[in-house]
């Protein structure tokens, strides 16, 4: 061989489509990802909805506090499920701060959910001051009762005496600083659990069990889980241990939708949006902001969901014809 | 750049350095791994403090007034200074010669808990197996299934009397709810060797009704694992780019 003569290599082995289809590169399928995941938050998209019969029932439970009523908030959501409880959070608050409901803020989840929900309260106030809405303020219209280390303890506590429970904590109060929670005057009469119309659940953790098991049958619950605990909760719902629930993202966006229409309101075709035989007509709030995390995210899961499965098909497609082809 | 920017914009570089670990290990996730686990475990002992333990243990027991500093100092409650020793004999479970002390404490917690299933288990099981009960008889033959009320022109007792009826839709979906049921239960026959062909088929049946079960549970979890992404890309581009970056 001649030393100018070029080294030969050895021929490239021919990818087959089949081992094409299902090595696709790691990097290039999070960046797909990210695209379907970011894309549709940025155009309109309405998809066709039905709510559920949980959601309507948490909807019309939630429409029937009475002004000046005060309610038990139970935020038991962080950051770690912001996607789908902040906008649950959101939509029970505007309901209740729409209708003058006050609300008793505690939580037994996590150290930081309280925080959290103090956060998305000044957001909400934020939103109300520039729609010409008064402030939801706190000590008069809500308190934070703060972090409870013991769920099982705590809600233990309230089935029996909620001032008990609630004994030694603070919130602040104008012009006084921290002030025993008691001295608000939404709290005033309130001793026991049964004084409350309702208990409103908003979480990400089992905690909705821990207050079916302790709490049932003595206050009317209701919750806005995770979609993970959808299931699981409708039974709680199925048998009537529970008002109501809004489930997830879908029901988040069943909420949101309520709140625009409302349940047996004409829309402007003179057709009635959502149907209900077991309600009589319930206002929505049109016009009003309404739309929130359920309106961006939904539409965009639907993208995001259309993916997975043409991963899941691309990938079976190329094991099958790997398999095919071994043969 | 104002101080909601900086805030936004060390979420967003967390957000991404947390996610760049689906790449490959790096030091970027592991800072921002380590700074999370920190102040989250900061934050949550300050509030046990703040929350848990100054207000109604402390300043009931020192008897520190309920508001300002200058009010005058109630009477202190010191029987409550019993919960000291008895929460720090918890600890003692780190001690090889003293553990022993750590099973005090437990088993108050352990009895407590225990005194409280029956209720709880009632409470939550009870009204479930109640709404086990449903009939599996039509009552009605006037319509297959449910008819739309509201079309049909019933009001007060008639109207009443309808709804009271169990419709064959109805009959049929319960009776398959009962039988999911039976199957399900009888997956969990262990006792006993299932020897009959009845029992052994009921026993497959609950198996794959199980699956079902677990699938949709698995099918929601896939749900929420992308919803939980598509928050994040909101925050990354609305949140911060479209209306902290841009303000638009």
């Amino acid at each position: 061989m001649a030393q100018n003569d070029p080294i030969p290599q050895p021929a490239k082995p021919s990818v087959t489509l089949a081992e094409k289809l299902t090595s696709l590169p790691k990097f290039y399928l999070y960046i797909i990802l990210i695209f379907f995941s970011s894309a549709p938050l940025f155009i309109n998209v309405t998809v066709p909805n039905k709510p559920l019969e949980s959601t309507i029932d948490l909807y019309a439970t939630l429409m029937s506090v009475k002004k000046g009523e005060t309610v038990l908030v139970a935020s038991d959501w962080t950051n770690s499920t912001r996607g789908e409880s902040w906008g649950q959070f959101n939509s029970v608050m505007r309901i209740l701060m729409r209708r003058g409901v006050n609300v008793v803020l505690y939580s037994t989840g996590d150290a930081q959910a309280p925080r959290v929900a103090q956060d998305s309260i000044a957001k909400l106030n934020k939103e109300r001051l520039a729609q010409g809405e008064p402030e939801y303020k706190r000590w008069e219209n809500f308190v934070s009762v703060g972090f409870f280390s013991s769920g099982e303890a705590a809600t233990n506590g309230m089935a029996t005496n909620v001032k008990a429970t609630f004994a030694g904590r603070k919130d602040f109060a104008p012009g006084r600083g921290l002030t025993d929670v008691y001295e608000s005057p939404i709290l005033k009469g309130r001793e026991k659990i049964e004084n409350f119309p309702l208990l409103i659940v908003i979480t990400g953790s089992k905690t909705s069990n821990i207050t079916v098991e302790r709490l049932s049958g003595k206050v009317p619950i209701a919750f806005t889980v995770t979609g993970v605990m959808g299931p699981e909760t409708g039974n709680f719902y199925q048998s009537g241990q529970i008002v109501g629930f809004a489930s997830g993202l879908k029901g988040l966006y069943d909420l949101e939708g309520l709140m625009e229409n409302g349940v047996n309101v004409p829309g402007k075709d003179g057709q009635i949006v959502v149907k209900s035989e077991k309600y009589p007509k319930i206002d929505g709030f049109p016009g009003q902001p309404n739309a929130g995390q359920g309106s961006r995210y939904y539409p965009t899961l639907h993208f995001a969901v259309a993916l997975l499965i043409l991963a899941v098909i691309i990938g079976n497609v190329g094991m099958f014809l790997a398999r095919k082809g071994a043969k | 750049m104002s101080y909601d920017a900086i805030k936004v914009t060390l979420g967003v570089l967390a957000t991404v350095g947390l996610y760049s670990v689906l790449y490959k290990e790096n030091r970027f996730y592991r800072f921002f791994e380590h700074l999370f686990l920190g102040l989250a475990a900061g934050w949550t002992l300050v509030v046990i403090w703040v929350e848990n333990l100054k207000g109604p243990w402390w300043d009931l027991m020192v008897g520190v007034g309920p508001e300002k500093p200058t009010d005058p100092i109630g009477n202190g409650n010191w029987a409550l200074i019993m919960l000291l020793p008895l929460g720090l004999m918890g600890y003692m479970v780190f001690s090889k010669k003293h553990n022993w002390m750590s099973r005090i404490p437990i088993g108050i917690i352990l009895g407590l808990w225990s005194g409280q299933q029956i209720q709880i288990w009632y409470n939550t099981y009870g009204k479930q197996i109640a709404g086990t009960a449903q009939p599996v008889w039509p009552t009605t033959w006037s319509s297959l299934t449910v008819p739309d009320y509201a079309k049909s022109g019933l009001t007060g007792d008639a109207l009443a009397n309808a709804k009271s009826q169990v419709y064959l839709s109805q009959a049929v979906s319960n009776f398959l709810f009962l039988i999911t049921v039976v199957c399900v239960l009888s997956y969990f026959l262990f006792s006993f060797d299932a020897k009959t062909k009845l029992v052994r088929s009921a026993s497959s049946m609950g198996r794959y009704l199980l699956m079902i079960g677990f699938g949709a549970i698995f099918g929601s979890t896939v749900l929420m694992r992308f919803t939980l992404l598509i928050d994040r890309m909101y925050f990354i581009w609305i949140e911060w780019l479209q209306q902290t970056i841009l303000q638009r």
